[in-house]
C-alpha cells in the first residue's frame, strides 16, 4: 500500500524538463493510516469529542476517587442525616443515614466504569471468537452456534440476569459474567455476517494458497478487517452494561452495601422521596451523562468509519431544500 | 407457505424445548438448588427427607425435568412452595395486568412515533428531526426507572395530580377511570423508552424508500408530493417497521419489569422479581416459558406479516441469515 503511494503521490510537474532518467524520486510523506483518518474525522465531530472528554473525566474520577471524595461513602452518621446540599462540607448533602451523597456518587463511578468496560471487553472477545468460528467454518458448527443464539435471544436478558443474580448470589464477578454472557450474541452475529462476506475475498484465497492456517487467517486477516464494526458495537455495549447494572442494583440484585453504585443509590432514594427529593436526581443524572457520552463516542466512531453516511446525506438534504425554495 | 410454516413451527418447538432445558438446568445448578430453600433450617433430617420426597426433590434432576415437562404439557404449572398456591392463579392475573400496561403504552407510542418519523423523513435535519434525535439519544441513555421515579416525585408528590403507584386505589378496585389515572405515569415511562427507537426506525425506513427509483418516477410524472409520501412510499416503508415491532415484543415484556417495580404495578415483571427473590422455582419456570413463547410467536408473526404485506419476500431464503 505505502509503496504504491510513494510512486504516485509526489507532484511530478510535467513542465520541468530536466529530470534525469534515474534520479531518486523526491521523498513523499507517509500516507495517513486508516486509524489516523478515522481519528481525524472523529475529532471534527463536536458531540463525539464532548463525549470523549466527559468519559475521560468520569474515568479519572473513578481512578482518583480516594482523593476526590471528601468522606468515606459507607460512613454512617445518624446525627448528620438528611442534610441540605451545601451544609458544612457536604457538597450535595447527606442521605437518610448521614452518608455523604457526593462521596457516594464519586465511588459509584468506579463500579459503573469497571462493569461497563469489563463486560464490553469480555462480551466482545467471546462474541467475536464465536462469530468468527461460525462465519469462517460454516457447516454444522455454524448451525449449532446459531441455534444456541436462537435459544439465548428467546429469553429476555433482564430475566436471565435477575434469575442468576437471585439464585447464585449478588457478587460483583457474577454480575460482570452474567451481563457479558447475555450480551455477546449481538457481536457474534455481527462478526459472523462480516466473515461470511470477507471469507470470499481474494486475499483469503491468497493466504490459504500460501499455507496460512485457518486460525492465522481468522486472527491476522479477517478479524482485523472486521475490527471497525466490532469497535462500534463494543462502545455501545459499555453504555448498555452500565444501564443494566443500574437496573439490577435498583432491584437489589446488583451491587450491595457497603459498596455503592448509582442504581443502588436510586433504590434507596425512592423510599425517602418525601424527605429528600433531590437524592433521586443525582445518581440518575450521572448514569444519563455517562451513557450519553459513551453513545456519542460510539456514534462518532461509526460516522467516522462510514464514508457514505451522514455528511453527504446532510449536504443532499440542504441542497434539496434550497432547490425547493428557489421555486424552479 | 404451508411448508415454511410447518418448518418454522417445528423449529420453534425445538427452541422452546431447549429454552426449558436451559432454564431448568440453570435453576438446579444453583448451590443448594431449590432444595435448600424449601427445607426450613429447624427441621430434623428425617422430616426434611420426608418433605423433600413429598416435593419430589429427592429424584435426580433429569427425572424432575421429565415430571415438570409432563405436568406443563397437561397445563399443570405446579404450586408454589410457600402456601401451596397454584401457579396459574398467580400468573394469569399478572399477565393480564402486564398486557394492559404494555398494549396501552405500545399503541400510543406507535400512534406518535410513526407519523413523527414520516414527517421527519420529509424534512431531514429540520427542527422536528433534531428534536426527535435528541429524544432518541436521551431515551436510549436514560435508565427508564429513574425517569419513573422523577415522574413520581413531580406529578404525584409535588403536584398531587396522579396516583403514586399500584393499579387501583384501595376503594376503587375495577374502576376504569381509576385504572386510567394509574396507567398514565408508568405508560409515559414506557412510551418514552419505545418512542426513541420507533421514530428512528420509521424515519430511516421511509428515507430508504424515498431514495428508490419508483419514487423519483412518481415525482417526475407529476404525482403530488402528498400522494407520493402516503400512497407510494409509506406502504413500502411500513414493511420493515412491522418486523422491527414484532422483534421488539420480548424487549417490551422484560422492559416493563423495572417500570412495574417502580410503580408497584402487579404485572409479570414484578412477579418475576419477587419470585426470584423468594426462589419460587415453579413460578419462575412458568414465567420464563410464557415469555419464551411470546418471543418466538412474535418473531413468527412478524415473519408471516412480512410475507403477507409484501408478496415479493421469499420466506426461508433470507440469504446468510439462516
Amino acid at each position: 500500500m505505502s509503496e504504491l503511494n510513494t510512486t504516485t503521490a509526489p507532484n511530478v510537474q510535467p513542465t520541468e524538463p530536466m529530470v534525469p532518467e534515474n534520479a531518486p524520486l523526491p521523498p513523499s510523506k507517509r500516507p495517513p493510516g486508516p486509524w489516523m483518518m478515522v481519528w481525524k474525522k472523529f475529532s471534527r465531530n463536536p458531540f463525539a469529542m464532548t463525549g470523549l472528554v466527559v468519559l475521560t473525566i468520569f474515568i479519572l474520577v473513578a481512578i482518583f476517587a480516594k482523593w476526590i471524595a471528601p468522606y468515606d461513602p459507607a460512613q454512617i452518621d445518624m446525627l448528620g442525616a438528611n442534610l441540605k446540599p451545601g451544609t458544612g462540607d457536604h457538597l450535595l448533602g447527606t442521605d437518610e443515614l448521614g452518608r455523604d451523597i457526593f462521596s457516594r456518587l464519586v465511588y459509584s463511578s468506579q463500579v459503573s466504569m469497571t462493569i461497563g468496560f469489563s463486560v464490553a471487553l469480555i462480551a466482545v472477545c467471546f462474541g467475536s471468537i464465536i462469530g468468527a468460528i461460525s462465519g469462517y467454518f460454516g457447516g454444522w458448527i455454524d448451525t449449532l452456534i446459531m441455534r444456541i443464539i436462537d435459544v439465548m435471544i428467546s429469553l429476555p436478558s433482564l430475566f436471565v440476569n435477575i434469575l442468576v443474580m437471585a439464585i447464585f448470589g449478588t457478587k460483583m464477578i457474577y454480575l460482570i459474567l452474567i451481563l457479558a454472557l447475555t450480551s455477546w450474541t449481538g457481536v457474534a452475529r455481527l462478526v459472523r455476517g462480516q466473515f461470511l462476506q470477507l471469507r470470499e475475498m481474494q486475499y483469503v484465497e491468497a493466504a490459504k494458497a500460501t499455507g496460512v492456517s485457518s486460525w492465522g487467517i481468522i486472527f491476522r486477516h479477517l478479524l482485523r478487517n472486521a475490527s471497525f464494526p466490532i469497535i462500534v458495537n463494543a462502545t455501545l455495549m459499555v453504555g448498555g452494561a452500565i444501564l443494566s447494572e443500574s437496573g439490577l442494583s435498583y432491584l437489589g440484585l446488583g451491587i450491595q452495601i457497603p459498596k455503592t453504585s448509582w442504581g443502588q443509590m436510586l433504590s434507596n432514594s425512592q423510599e425517602f422521596m418525601l424527605t429528600n427529593p433531590m437524592q433521586a436526581i443525582y445518581p440518575g443524572l450521572c448514569i444519563l451523562i455517562v451513557v450519553l457520552a459513551v453513545n456519542f463516542i460510539g456514534d462518532g466512531i461509526r460516522d467516522a468509519l462510514d464514508p457514505r453516511q451522514k455528511n453527504s446525506r446532510r449536504r443532499l438534504a440542504k441542497w434539496r431544500k434550497n432547490f425547493l425554495k428557489s421555486g424552479i | 407457505m404451508t411448508e415454511y410454516l410447518i418448518r418454522r413451527l417445528l423449529q420453534s418447538i425445538l427452541v422452546l424445548f431447549l429454552v426449558s432445558v436451559a432454564a431448568f438446568a440453570l435453576m438446579h445448578a444453583a448451590p443448594g438448588g431449590p432444595t435448600q430453600m424449601m427445607i426450613s433450617p429447624g427441621l430434623s433430617p428425617e422430616t426434611a427427607a420426608i418433605q423433600k420426597h413429598n416435593l419430589g426433590l429427592d429424584k435426580p434432576v433429569p427425572t424432575q425435568y421429565v415430571i415438570w415437562l409432563k405436568n406443563m404439557l397437561t397445563g399443570d404449572m405446579g404450586t408454589t412452595f410457600k402456601n401451596n398456591v397454584p401457579v396459574g392463579d398467580l400468573i394469569w392475573p399478572a399477565v393480564k395486568n402486564t398486557i394492559i400496561l404494555m398494549s396501552f403504552s405500545w399503541i400510543i407510542s406507535l400512534i406518535i412515533a410513526i407519523p413523527w418519523g414520516i414527517y421527519n423523513s420529509t424534512r431531514e435535519y429540520g427542527l422536528s428531526d433534531q428534536t426527535a434525535n435528541f429524544v432518541t439519544y436521551v431515551g436510549f441513555a436514560m435508565p427508564a426507572f429513574w425517569f419513573g421515579i422523577i415522574l413520581q416525585e413531580y406529578f404525584s408528590l409535588k403536584l398531587d395530580w396522579l396516583p403514586l403507584s399500584d393499579m387501583y386505589s384501595m376503594d376503587k378496585q375495577g374502576d376504569l377511570g381509576n385504572l386510567f389515572m394509574h396507567l398514565i405515569l408508568p405508560a409515559s415511562v414506557l412510551i418514552l423508552a419505545n418512542l426513541a427507537s420507533y421514530v428512528k426506525y420509521s424515519r430511516s425506513s421511509m428515507l430508504e424508500v424515498l431514495e428508490q427509483d419508483y419514487i423519483r418516477t412518481a415525482r417526475a410524472k407529476g404525482v403530488p408530493e402528498r400522494k407520493v409520501i402516503f400512497r407510494h412510499a409509506l406502504r413500502n416503508a411500513l414493511i420493515p417497521i412491522i418486523t422491527v415491532i414484532g422483534l421488539d415484543l420480548p424487549i417490551l415484556v422484560a422492559g416493563a419489569t423495572l417500570t412495574e417495580k417502580v410503580f408497584n404495578w402487579p404485572g409479570m415483571g414484578r412477579l418475576f422479581v419477587d419470585m426470584a427473590l423468594a426462589r419460587e422455582y415453579s413460578v419462575l419456570m412458568a414465567i420464563t416459558m410464557i415469555t419464551a413463547v411470546a418471543v418466538i410467536a412474535g418473531n413468527l408473526i412478524a415473519d408471516i406479516l412480512y410475507k403477507l404485506v409484501d408478496p415479493r419476500v421469499q420466506l426461508g431464503r433470507k440469504g446468510g441469515n439462516a
